[in-house]
C-alpha cells in the first residue's frame, strides 16, 4: 500500500502552458470620434437653418449607427470569445 | 520538461520496464548456481527500485506532457478558428454600417434637394430671429 501511494504521488508532474488569444482589433470606422454638429451663423435664411438641422440629424444618425455597431461589435466578438474555452 | 524534447517517450517506459525486471529477477538469484551474483542481490534491488521510481516518474511526466501538449493544440486551433469568425464578423458588420451610412447620406441629399426646391421660396418671407439662432447653437454645442 506504501508503495502504491509513492507510485501514485510520483505520477503527477504538472505543467501549465498558457495559449494566448489576441485582442480582437475593432473594425475602423468605429474608431473615428463623432463630429461637432453645425452651428448656425447669424443671419441664416430659412433654407440654410433647414440644411443645417438636416446636416445635424445625418451627423446623430451616423454617430447612432456607429454606437449600435459598437454594441453589435461587443456582442459578437464576446460570443465569440465565450465559445472558446 | 527538457529531458522529453530530447529523447522519445518509449525509453522512459523502458527505464520502467527495465527496473521491474530487475527487480524481479532478484527473486531469481537463488537458482541461478553462481555465487558472486547472490552477494549483489541487494544493491541490485535498491538499483532496481531506483530505477522504477525514475521510471514512473518519468511515465507520469510523459503522460502529463502529452495530455498538455494535446490540449494547447485544441486551444491553438480553437483560437485561430475564432480569429478567423473575428475577422469574417467584422466584415460582415463594416459592409452593414456601411450600408446605414449609405441610406442617411441619400436621405441627407433627398431632403437638401427639396429644401431648396420648396423652402428656398419662404427665404425671403420668414426672417429668423437672432434668439432662435442662438438657442439652436446653444443646443448644439457640448
Amino acid at each position: 500500500m506504501k508503495y502504491l501511494i509513492l507510485v501514485l504521488m510520483l505520477v503527477g508532474c504538472s505543467t501549465t502552458v498558457p495559449v494566448t488569444s489576441k485582442f480582437p482589433e475593432p473594425p475602423k470606422y468605429s474608431l473615428q470620434t463623432c463630429p461637432n454638429l453645425q452651428l448656425l451663423k447669424d443671419g441664416s435664411k430659412l433654407s440654410e437653418v433647414a440644411n443645417t438641422v438636416t446636416i445635424n440629424y445625418s451627423t446623430y444618425y451616423e454617430c447612432a449607427v456607429k454606437n449600435d455597431a459598437w454594441i453589435e461589435w461587443y456582442k459578437i466578438q464576446k460570443h465569440i470569445f465565450e465559445s472558446v474555452k | 520538461m527538457w529531458i522529453l524534447k530530447f529523447l522519445p517517450d518509449w525509453i522512459f517506459h523502458g527505464i520502467f520496464l527495465v527496473g521491474l525486471i530487475g527487480f524481479a529477477a532478484t527473486y531469481l538469484f537463488k537458482y541461478i548456481p553462481i555465487p558472486f551474483i547472490f552477494v549483489y542481490r541487494k544493491p541490485i534491488q535498491i538499483g532496481s527500485v531506483l530505477v522504477i521510481i525514475f521510471g514512473t516518474f518519468m511515465s507520469g511526466a510523459v503522460y502529463d506532457n502529452n495530455t498538455w501538449e494535446e490540449r494547447v493544440r485544441e486551444m491553438e486551433a480553437k483560437v485561430a478558428k475564432a480569429e478567423v469568425e473575428s475577422k469574417e464578423a467584422n466584415i460582415k458588420l463594416e459592409e452593414k454600417v456601411q450600408q446605414q451610412k449609405e441610406k442617411i447620406v441619400q436621405k441627407q441629399v433627398v431632403v437638401k434637394q427639396y429644401i431648396d426646391r420648396e423652402v428656398t421660396k419662404y427665404d425671403n418671407t420668414c426672417a429668423i430671429p437672432k434668439e432662435f439662432v442662438e438657442v439652436h447653437n446653444k443646443a448644439a454645442t457640448k
